[in-house]
């Protein structure tokens, strides 16, 4: 049972301090770059320790799912304020002037080749930022293609796509459209903090080999038996401080499989920046348990 | 002259002092915060500034001191920008949420999570049914009352905010993985009701037997999920259901549109004080085209019914200073589209802490002038 976390994991309170200081003029650019360095070199301890299958860099230089991308983009740039979904979290949206394109892709993280996943925003989760200014076909052709591609060129193992609002839409027809513009790779569709029961049906037609569900928001029962793909399994809850027991997740996981899906692999249901990094260290190490506990059933 | 009259009032917090912030961090002061002490006394016409700076000087203020002191300063500063009612700037608070975490028991702190960019917020757990063990705010509120001749409005976090910015490891800790809705949003409704009942209503009846007359109970979570609004509804009515007051709800940086038709449901809430001018355009004018910010809502207003609106008229997150024609227009606009200007009073979008007091006063100075010429043009 491969287990793994995708998105963006929080900052250290050592990090938090340092943007503070930075801010204020108490401190350096160049001294919060080595404390991100740092946070870097100490989550790919804790995913070791945790024994997991695929590293992540965690995105700790993102400010949020969007900017990175949209700042690379020629066409794009930074808009107000919006609230994340339903949390106290906000990023900014996509302000479109432009034909998009991506002018330089992102560097890949500095881990070895085939061990790591990357995450990117969903063609449909960009063009809502944008508030459909344009629309997600052109932004999966123009900009995320180029930058999945150059991952993958780079020696990633899988690039998961975070869609937050299509499980709340309801609605999956503009989401393949615009995954279909993107090359054959390696893709997960990961539909972070919502209840994905409606559109499951519609996501086996999807141009991605591996469905990611919020198990905490949609029921067992909404998962077609026989599903044809391969399964994320949010069972680790990203928005909340209480710590989850493996053995519960591994029992849910055993309900999960009885379902037939093409395969599973434990993930958070979302980004873990939602909770305080101590305490997302120690939900990285329940799910490598989860992972070991089903290991042994099996 | 015309008998229109609009109240002007803050939100609720103002910066704190850099003078009271490095007291309370234990760092040392410099000539700098001495220097700011000194001029702001002297501008507000502080009673007795001189022994705040000597004390700063000399290390011989104790913190309380301190803080009584930044009290009095918030309110000299509202007062003199012409309030009409006015609080201490949430002087003595941390911030509104772990103001009320760290006093009531059953919360215990889980760490920083970020808001944006490079922005973080401390966030608890709710470990066990919350409770305090008196009224919270009583003491703070004796001390504005007896600082100033004004109306004196009391901000408080709402219960449902607390419930939202809380992580909940008691009430819908069991079962969460593959819980159905039902059990998460019972599990919600519980604590938004312990929280209103057993937390935010011991201080209301404690603020109100020792005198206080107006509550404003703050909800800035309250349109975060658009289908609990409901519980925002409950958590006001539980909190000060039956108690003498003025009662109003302060909202902002939220979709509106999802208050109604809950809100009507609100009982005896003088009011919904919003967040307008973030949204809306900087030139004048009093078409709807003038004033995308406040149409849709205004709309709203008009359509429910709704008694009153605490019109937003500064926007806190800008050094913008709205000159007073610009807050003119946009009350003539609401007066215009509401059609009556009794159910219109006047205030910022919300709370300024994050803005300085010189853009503070000047911003306040301008809403109050601005607030005077719109009742000129009315008359």
């Amino acid at each position: 049972m491969r287990a793994f976390a995708p998105g963006i994991y929080p900052r250290s309170e050592e990090l938090v301090q340092a943007t503070r200081d930075c801010e204020r003029g108490r401190t350096s650019p160049k001294a919060v770059a080595e404390q991100v360095e740092r946070d870097f070199q100490e989550l790919v301890s804790v995913q070791r320790a945790a024994d997991l299958s695929f590293l992540s860099d965690g995105m700790l230089g993102w400010q949020d799912l969007f900017r990175p991308l949209a700042e690379a983009v020629e066409g794009l740039d930074a808009r107000p304020l919006t609230r994340f979904l339903d949390t106290n979290t906000f990023y900014r949206g996509v302000l479109v002037d432009g034909e998009p394109r991506l002018r330089n892709p992102l560097p890949p993280p500095d881990l070895p080749d085939r061990e790591w996943i990357g995450t990117l925003p969903s063609p449909l989760a960009f063009a809502r930022a944008a508030r459909d200014e344009v629309s997600a076909e052109k932004l999966a052709a123009n900009v995320l293609g180029p930058q999945v591609q150059a991952w993958m060129d780079a020696g990633a193992a899988l690039i998961v796509l975070s869609e937050p609002f299509a499980a709340r839409e309801g609605s999956a027809d503009e989401l393949l459209r615009g995954l279909a513009e993107l090359p054959a790779a390696p893709l997960a569709l990961q539909l972070p903090f919502g209840d994905a029961g409606s559109i499951l049906p519609a996501l086996a037609e999807a141009s991605v080999s591996v469905i990611g569900i919020d198990f905490y928001a949609t029921s067992l029962d909404a998962l077609p038996s026989g599903f044809p793909k391969e399964i994320l399994a949010g069972v680790v809850d990203a928005r909340s401080s209480a710590l989850e027991d493996p053995v519960e997740i591994a029992r849910f996981v055993e309900e999960l499989l009885a379902r037939e899906p093409g395969a599973v692999y434990l993930t958070p249901n979302g980004d873990l920046q939602f909770v305080p990094e101590p305490i997302a260290r120690q939900k990285l190490a329940c799910l490598g348990h989860a992972a070991i506990e089903l290991a042994e059933v099996a | 002259m015309s008998g229109v009259r609009f109240v002007t009032r803050e939100i609720g917090s103002l910066a704190k002092p850099s003078w009271r912030v490095k007291a309370f961090a234990g760092r040392p002061l410099e000539e700098g915060d001495l220097a700011a002490a000194e001029e702001w006394g002297r501008r507000l016409e502080v009673k007795g500034h001189e022994a705040l700076v000597e004390g700063l000087r000399g290390g011989s203020l104790n913190l309380p001191e301190i803080d009584d002191w930044a009290a009095i300063y918030a309110i000299r500063l509202l007062e003199r920008v012409g309030l009409d009612v006015v609080y201490d700037g949430e002087q003595k608070r941390t911030e509104m949420y772990d103001h009320v975490a760290a006093f009531a028991r059953g919360f215990e702190p889980r760490g920083t999570v970020r808001s944006f960019d490079n922005k973080y917020y401390a966030k608890a757990a709710v470990v066990e049914a919350p409770s305090v063990p008196g009224p919270q705010d009583v003491e703070e509120f004796e001390f504005v009352r007896a600082h100033t001749d004004r109306v004196v409005k009391v901000p408080l976090t709402g219960a449902y905010t607390m419930e939202d910015w809380s992580y909940d490891e008691h009430y819908g800790h069991e079962g969460g993985l593959g819980a159905s809705a039902e059990h998460r949003f019972d599990a919600r409704r519980r604590f938004v009701h312990d929280v209103a009942v057993n937390v935010i209503r011991p201080n209301v009846e404690g603020l109100v037997a020792a005198g206080a007359k107006w509550i404003q109970i703050d909800e800035p979570a309250a349109t975060t999920k658009p289908d609990e609004v409901p519980l925002v509804v409950e958590g006001f009515n539980e909190a000060t259901r039956g108690v003498e007051a003025k009662k109003s709800m302060h909202i902002c940086f939220s979709d509106y549109s999802a208050l109604w038709p809950a809100v009507m449901e609100l009982e005896d809430c003088l009011e919904l004080q919003l967040e307008f001018a973030n949204r809306d355009s900087r030139e004048l004018g009093t078409k709807d085209e003038d004033r995308p910010g406040y149409a849709d809502t205004l709309a709203l207003f008009k359509e429910h019914g709704y008694p009153g609106v605490g019109l937003g008229v500064l926007d806190i997150h800008s050094d913008f200073v709205e000159p007073a024609a610009l807050v003119r227009d946009r009350i003539l606009y609401a007066v215009e589209v509401l059609g009556d200007p009794d159910r219109i009073q006047v205030n910022p979008d919300c709370g300024l802490r994050t803005r300085s007091w010189d853009v503070v006063y000047e911003k306040l100075a301008n809403m109050v002038q601005g607030t005077r010429l719109a009742e000129d043009a009315l008359g």
